[in-house]
C-alpha cells in the first residue's frame, strides 16, 4: 500500500480519532484524521490547480501540522519532496534548493529570515507557501523582511490560500511505485551533502516492515526533526497507518513538560535525548518510589521508546526498564528509507541493533554491512560517480562494520567511512568544515573530531602567516577562536565546534602527504 | 534555599557535582560537560522552576553559570 492509500485508509477508517496535536502558548490544538485527509487533498489538488505537477518541492520548516500535511500533499500526487534541515544556515539551503532543482518552497514562519535569500538567489523558485494558519500575521512579517524586494507578492502564498485553490479542482495523478517521492539531503563523506532518492515503494515497504502491533488511538509524542527519514517513517508514516494521535513536542527545551501534557505511550528518540533524561532521573533522591519519578519524567503512560541514529549503551535499557520503560534500538540510514534491522517487541537483544527488517536482505563484504531490498534507495540525485560507490549491483554498502550473531542478531563494530555520528543521531562529515575552515589563512592544517557528543576542531595554525602579521601565540589562539565563534554563528547546533586544540607541530601524514586521522592526538616534532 | 542555590541544584544534575561547587566562571560546556540537549533541557527546568519564558535565542550568548544567572535575573 502506498502513501496516498495508507493515508486515505486511515482518513476513513479513524475519522474522529485526533491524528495530530500541538501547542499554541498553553493551548493544545488538534487534527483530526477526517480534517487530515481533506487536507492533504485540497493541497494535492491546489499544487495542480497552481501548475506543479511533477515538479521538485522543498520544505525548510520545523514539525509542524502544517509541514506533513503539505508534504503528503506533495508525495501522494506526481510532485517530489526535497525536506531541508530548517537549522541549516541560508547559504547551504540555497545551494540545496538549487541543486535539488526545486521549483516551490514550503517554509514555516520562524525561517521567514531565510526567504529573502532564497527568492534572490533561487532562480528556479516559482513559488513559496508559507507554513502557518496567522495569514494576517504572517503577511505582515514577511512584508517587513521583504521590503524592498521587487514583484514578491506573486511569488508568495499562504497555506489557506493553496487550500483555497484546491476547492473544485482537478485531482493529481496517483504515484506508481517506482516514482521518486523524496530528495533527502544527508552528510557526504566526500564534504558535499548528497540527494538520497527514494521511491514511493522505498518509503512504503520501509513502512509496512517497521510495523508493529497497537490499537487506534495510541498517543505517540514526536520530538526529533521532521526532515529526517527517521522521524518521518517511524513516527508519522507509521503512527499514521495505525491510527495513532501524534503530538509535536514544540522544543527541546520542553520535553519532559511536554510528555506530561501529552502522557505519550511510545517515543522516538536519539540516543542523546535518552541520555540527558536519565541525568534528570539521577539526580532524583532514590527514596522517591519509581512510580513518581515515572509520572514527573515521563508523564505516566511511556512503555515504549524507540532509538537510533546512533548507538545506544545497553546500561540505559536496564535503566529504563527499571521505570516499566523498554527501549529498542534499531538501525538505519537515509539511504535504506531509511530502518534496516530493529529491535522489536517480540524479538530483542540488548546491545545489537536487532533482526534485520522483512524487506532488507544483509551480507557482508569485508566486514562491511550491504543492504539489498526494496527500501533501498534509486540513487543520489544528479551524482551518478557517488552512486556508483554506494550501490553496486544492487547491493548498498553502508560504511558501518559489523556482524551477525547465530540468532539473527546484527552488531555494529565500527565504520568504514570517515563520518563523525554524534549521540543525537546527526552526521557530521569532518571533511566538510575542514575544507570550509582551511580557507582562512590563519589555518594551516584542521582536523575535525568528534569527542564526548562535540566537534573538536584541531589546528596547526600557518606559522609564516602567522609571522607575517606579527601574532603572538596568543593572538593566534585569539584570532583562531574568533573564526571558529563567527564559524558557529552560521552553523545548526550539532555542527557547532565546542573547542580548540591548538598544535605545535604540523600533523602526522602518510606517504601521499594526507594526514592520519588516526593519529591526530599525536603533537610531536617529526 | 536561595534562588542562586536552586539553580546551582538543577545545573549539578547534568554536570554529576556538587551544587555547592559550581563557581560562576564555570564553562557549560568545558568545565560541566553539558551536551547541546542537556542545556536545552535544563533551559526548560529554568523556565518551569523559576516561572520565566526563555528562547532559544535567549541562549546565545550563554557560556558561562554567570551570564545564564544574569539572563535570569534579566527576565525575572
Amino acid at each position: 500500500m502506498l502513501i496516498r492509500e495508507l493515508i486515505e485508509e486511515s482518513a476513513s477508517k479513524f475519522a474522529d480519532i485526533k491524528a495530530v496535536k500541538w501547542l499554541e502558548k498553553k493551548d493544545i490544538k488538534e487534527r483530526s484524521y477526517k480534517e487530515l485527509g481533506e487536507n492533504v487533498v485540497l493541497i494535492r489538488k491546489g499544487l495542480k490547480a497552481e501548475g506543479f505537477t511533477n515538479k521538485h518541492i522543498a520544505f525548510v520548516g520545523e514539525s509542524s501540522v502544517f509541514w506533513i500535511e503539505c508534504f503528503i500533499g506533495v508525495i501522494t500526487g506526481s510532485n517530489v519532496s526535497v525536506p531541508l534541515d530548517f537549522g541549516l544556515p541560508t547559504e547551504d539551503l540555497v545551494d540545496l534548493i538549487n541543486r535539488s532543482d526545486s521549483e516551490g518552497l514550503f517554509v514555516s514562519l520562524k525561517k521567514k529570515g531565510a526567504i529573502k535569500d532564497i527568492l534572490e538567489n533561487c532562480p528556479k523558485i516559482k513559488k513559496i507557501w508559507i507554513l502557518s494558519d496567522k495569514d494576517d500575521k504572517a503577511l505582515d512579517a514577511i512584508s517587513k523582511e521583504l521590503d524592498g524586494v521587487d514583484g514578491f507578492n506573486e511569488k508568495i502564498e499562504m497555506y489557506s490560500e493553496l487550500k483555497k485553490s484546491g476547492v473544485d479542482s482537478e485531482d493529481d495523478s496517483a504515484p506508481t511505485a517506482e516514482k521518486l517521492a523524496t530528495i533527502m539531503f544527508t552528510s557526504g563523506t566526500t564534504g558535499k551533502s548528497k540527494g538520497v532518492m527514494l521511491s514511493q515503494e522505498n518509503f512504503a515497504t520501509n513502512v509496512e516492515a517497521v510495523a508493529y502491533g497497537r490499537e487506534p488511538g495510541l498517543i505517540m509524542m514526536s520530538v526529533l526533526p521532521i526532515h529526517h527519514a527517521f522521524s518521518l517513517v517511524m513516527d508519522w508514516f507509521n503512527g499514521l497507518s495505525k491510527g495513532a494521535s501524534i503530538c509535536i513536542n514544540d522544543s527541546l527545551m520542553h520535553m519532559t513538560r511536554n510528555m506530561g501534557i501529552y502522557k505519550p505511550q511510545i517515543m522516538l528518540m536519539v540516543p542523546l535525548m535518552i541520555e540527558t533524561i536519565y541525568k534528570q532521573i539521577r539526580a532524583i533522591d532514590e527514596s522517591v518510589p519509581k512510580a513518581m519519578v515515572k509520572v514527573k519524567i515521563f508523564g505516566e503512560n511511556l512503555d515504549t521508546i524507540f532509538t537510533g541514529g546512533a548507538h545506544l549503551d545497553p546500561f540505559y535499557i536496564e535503566k529504563f526498564k527499571e521505570y516499566g520503560i523498554d527501549i529498542y534500538e534499531g538501525y538505519g540510514m537515509s539511504e535504506c528509507s531509511p530502518v534496516i534491522s530493529a529491535n522489536m517487541p517480540e524479538a530483542h537483544k540488548a546491545g545489537s541493533i536487532g533482526k534485520p527488517v522483512s524487506n532488507a536482505e544483509i551480507k557482508f563484504e569485508n566486514g562491511e554491512i550491504l543492504v539489498r531490498g526494496t527500501s533501498v534507495m534509486q540513487g543520489y540525485y544528479n551524482m551518478p560517480e557517488e552512486t556508483s560507490e554506494t550501490l553496486k549491483d544492487g547491493w548498498l554498502h553502508t560504511g558501518d562494520k559489523g556482524y551477525m550473531d547465530e540468532d539473527g542478531f546484527l552488531f555494529i563494530n565500527g565504520r568504514v567511512k570517515n563520518l563523525i555520528i554524534l549521540s543525537n543521531g546527526e552526521n557530521v562529515s569532518p571533511e566538510e568544515i575542514e575544507n570550509k575552515l582551511g580557507l582562512t589563512p590563519l589555518v594551516g592544517e584542521i582536523i575535525i573530531t568528534g569527542e564526548n557528543n562535540g566537534l573538536v576542531a584541531h589546528i596547526f595554525p600557518d606559522r609564516d602567516y602567522a609571522q607575517v602579521k606579527g601574532l603572538s601565540e596568543e593572538d593566534i589562539a585569539t584570532e583562531l577562536q574568533k573564526i571558529i565563534d563567527e564559524y558557529d554563528s552560521t552553523q545548526p547546533s550539532y555542527k557547532k565546534i565546542v573547542s580548540i586544540v591548538v598544535r605545535k607541530n604540523p600533523f602526522i601524514k602518510n606517504s601521499t602527504r594526507k594526514i592520519k586521522r588516526q593519529e591526530v592526538l599525536v603533537d610531536e616534532p617529526q | 534555599m536561595s534562588k542562586e542555590m536552586e539553580f546551582k541544584t538543577i545545573v549539578a544534575q547534568y554536570a554529576n557535582v556538587n551544587a555547592e561547587d559550581i563557581t560562576n566562571d564555570m564553562k557549560f560546556r568545558e568545565d560541566l560537560g553539558f551536551t547541546s540537549l542537556d542545556f536545552m533541557s535544563f533551559l526548560g527546568e529554568l523556565e518551569d522552576t523559576f516561572d520565566v519564558e526563555l528562547e532559544e535565542e535567549n541562549a546565545e550568548g550563554v557560556y558561562t553559570i554567570g551570564d545564564a544567572l544574569e539572563l535570569l535575573e534579566k527576565l525575572s
